[in-house]
């Protein structure tokens, strides 16, 4: 038989202050948590919604998997789709997407600025990436740039430095941002678009990075890969986009590994916050726990008691610190070297969160109780 | 046949060096309904003897019976069991739970048995009733007196209709007139109630009250001093 729930409960009021400091220790490690879990899951998902499955891409063989390095001949669109039907044509347009992709140096009107990722497209880039959805103004003439709903974050620039009609200044030359666009969390969120031409002409470039092609449900991405191993003179490689972002999960591993590295760290410390509570807790009641086992309960009974208290604090702090992280955390933008993308507090984060909490919350009870559970209930009868 | 047995009862504890014996082969009977007092010197084995009965503590030799149970056999579990169904403990400092109303502290042990919740707190309310304390059963531990608190503790130990009820120095932490009126209350129960007594003094006025003193020294009884 258990002790009442009751018993539980009301010990937690008894040293209300170390109560609700280990409530706010235990809450910041939850916190912690939830912030790591949803770095992790934000940017494993901007990379999983980055790529979509019949899209192919075609960029230089040399430059390894670092399509910023790229460099191929302009006439490539030409001779893909001359030389293949893997692409999709609708409407007499090929839906295929030469682009010139750079990382630069970007400043703001406000003189803020750092890193930016500019990508230089023509007409058929939002039929090729097509999760790219224009929300706000017009797409961009010569001059103009449209920009990802996360470039404000990628820079770490305010937002109103990047309200339309404002200007930004790369490669020497002022843009005027003339629109803003979504891509479902994708990786160009944080990406400045303008029109190829125009960046061409800035950079002083001839060449693309790349082209990205729209498979036809006949068109297949072997048929792709077979004709760049074919055509060495055109020094061309091609990759399906999901395995171009799959090879970035791989490339961002580490990182996550140490993500992971770090939840089991600060839970660590966590423990010893709820070890510190629970030895308090119990240290001041080895009379009355020998009393209740003199009385007849068990000492698995009491046992369950003393984490059930533990469970229930953190529980308390693991509640507080899913509220705050759902409501401030979830959707912040986070700068990252890959461009930006926003903490994901989902349900997987959540989980993992709050069962960090009970888990703390267990073990930190569990060595205390054990110890008072081990005296000799006659001699703790006697405990001052 | 008595209710509680003992036979050749040994135990023995190492402190440093040296050996100390507080029970040297100890027989013991006690019938239904009886109230034995238990005397002597400190460190001369009462305690020791009152946890062996209780069954919070272990013989190194000899039986202990209670109701035909050989409790010395049980195993932990079975022995936190019986204790619940068959002892009632009083503390010598009550050992209420501070967080629990007095009605609660009372109902502890019943949660331990087979009963309804309208059994429960029937028995409740008698055993509050008993000690005089029925309009007390709301509060708190830090709302009572030091005499209520221990008659809290009384009406806990027998509110699951203990075979045997032990006390330890029950007015051991109390004032002469509080002490007087839980002398009165324990005589009042094993009179009325026919609720069979081991308590432990070394105040031979508390001693007294009982219907059998006994007086133990370096682990042997003395003689009877009144039976």
């Amino acid at each position: 038989m258990l002790l009442p729930w009751e018993y539980g409960v009301r010990n937690l009021a008894r040293r209300p202050v170390r109560t609700a400091l280990t409530l706010v220790a235990l809450a910041t490690v939850v916190m912690l948590v939830f912030v790591v879990v949803g770095f992790i899951r934000g940017l494993e998902q901007s990379l999983a919604v980055s790529g979509d499955e019949n899209v192919v891409l075609v960029y230089s063989v040399n430059s390894e998997e670092n399509i910023e390095n790229s460099s191929i001949a302009p006439s490539s669109p030409s001779v893909l789709a001359a030389s293949l039907d893997s692409a999709v044509k609708r409407y007499g347009v090929l839906h295929v997407s030469p682009e010139l992709f750079l990382g630069t140096r970007v400043k703001t009107g406000a003189g803020e600025g750092g890193l930016g990722l500019v990508r230089g497209v023509s007409l058929t880039a939002p039929l090729v990436r097509r999760s790219v959805k224009l929300v706000e103004g017009n797409w961009p003439g010569d001059g103009e740039v449209i920009i990802g709903r996360l470039v404000a974050a990628k820079l770490g620039s305010s937002t109103d430095a990047m309200a339309i009609g404002n200007s930004i200044d790369f490669e020497g030359k002022q843009w005027r941002i003339s629109g803003r666009f979504t891509a479902g969390g994708a990786a160009y969120e944080s990406e400045i678009w303008c029109k190829l031409s125009d960046f061409q002409t800035t950079t002083k470039r001839q060449d693309i990075s790349l082209v990205a092609m729209l498979l036809s449900p006949t068109g297949s991405a072997a048929e792709v890969e077979l004709f760049c191993k074919e055509r060495t003179d055109l020094e061309l490689r091609s990759i399906r986009e999901t395995e171009y972002y799959a090879m970035l999960q791989q490339h961002y591993k580490p990182v996550r590994m140490l993500a992971w590295f770090v939840v089991v760290l600060v839970s660590g410390a966590g423990i010893f916050a709820g070890l510190n509570m629970m030895y308090g807790a119990v240290a001041g009641r080895i009379r009355e726990i020998a009393m209740l086992q003199a009385i007849g309960y068990r000492r698995r009974a009491i046992l369950i008691s003393l984490v059930q208290e533990g469970v229930l604090l953190a529980a308390a702090g693991s509640l507080l610190s899913g509220v705050i992280a759902l409501t401030l955390l979830n959707g912040m933008a986070i700068r990252f070297t890959m461009g930006a993308f926003t903490l994901r507090i989902d349900s997987v984060a959540i989980l993992i969160g709050c069962g960090v909490g009970l888990l703390l919350g267990v073990l930190g009870a569990l060595p205390p109780a054990f110890k008072a559970l081990r005296a000799e209930v006659a001699t703790s009868l006697k405990a001052v | 046949m008595a209710l509680v047995e003992l036979r050749g009862v040994f135990k023995s504890f190492r402190k440093g060096d040296e050996t100390i014996t507080p029970l040297d082969n100890i027989d013991l009977d006690i019938h239904a309904g009886e109230f034995v007092s238990l005397m002597g010197p400190s460190g001369t084995g009462k305690s020791t003897l009152l946890n062996l009965v209780s069954g919070i503590d272990r013989p190194d030799s000899g039986t202990i019976t209670v109701d035909g149970t050989e409790v010395n056999k049980l195993s932990r579990s079975k022995l936190a069991d019986w204790r619940a169904a068959n002892l009632g403990y009083i503390f010598q400092t009550h050992n209420l739970i501070p967080v629990l109303t007095a009605y609660e502290n009372v109902e502890l042990p019943t949660l331990l048995l087979k009963l309804s919740a309208a059994q429960r707190r029937q028995r409740v309310e008698l055993a509050l009733e008993a000690v005089g304390l029925s309009n007390r059963a709301d509060h708190y531990p830090r709302q009572l007196s030091g005499g209520q608190e221990q008659r809290v503790g009384i009406a806990r130990a027998i509110v699951a209709h203990p075979k045997v009820v032990v006390a330890d120095e029950p007015t051991g932490s109390l004032d002469a007139e509080t002490s007087e009126q839980v002398q009165v209350l324990l005589q009042r129960l094993n009179k009325e109630l026919n609720i069979t007594m081991l308590m432990v003094t070394h105040d031979s006025n508390v001693a007294s009250i009982a219907s059998r003193q006994l007086m133990l020294d370096r682990g042997k009884f003395l003689e009877a001093i009144r039976s």
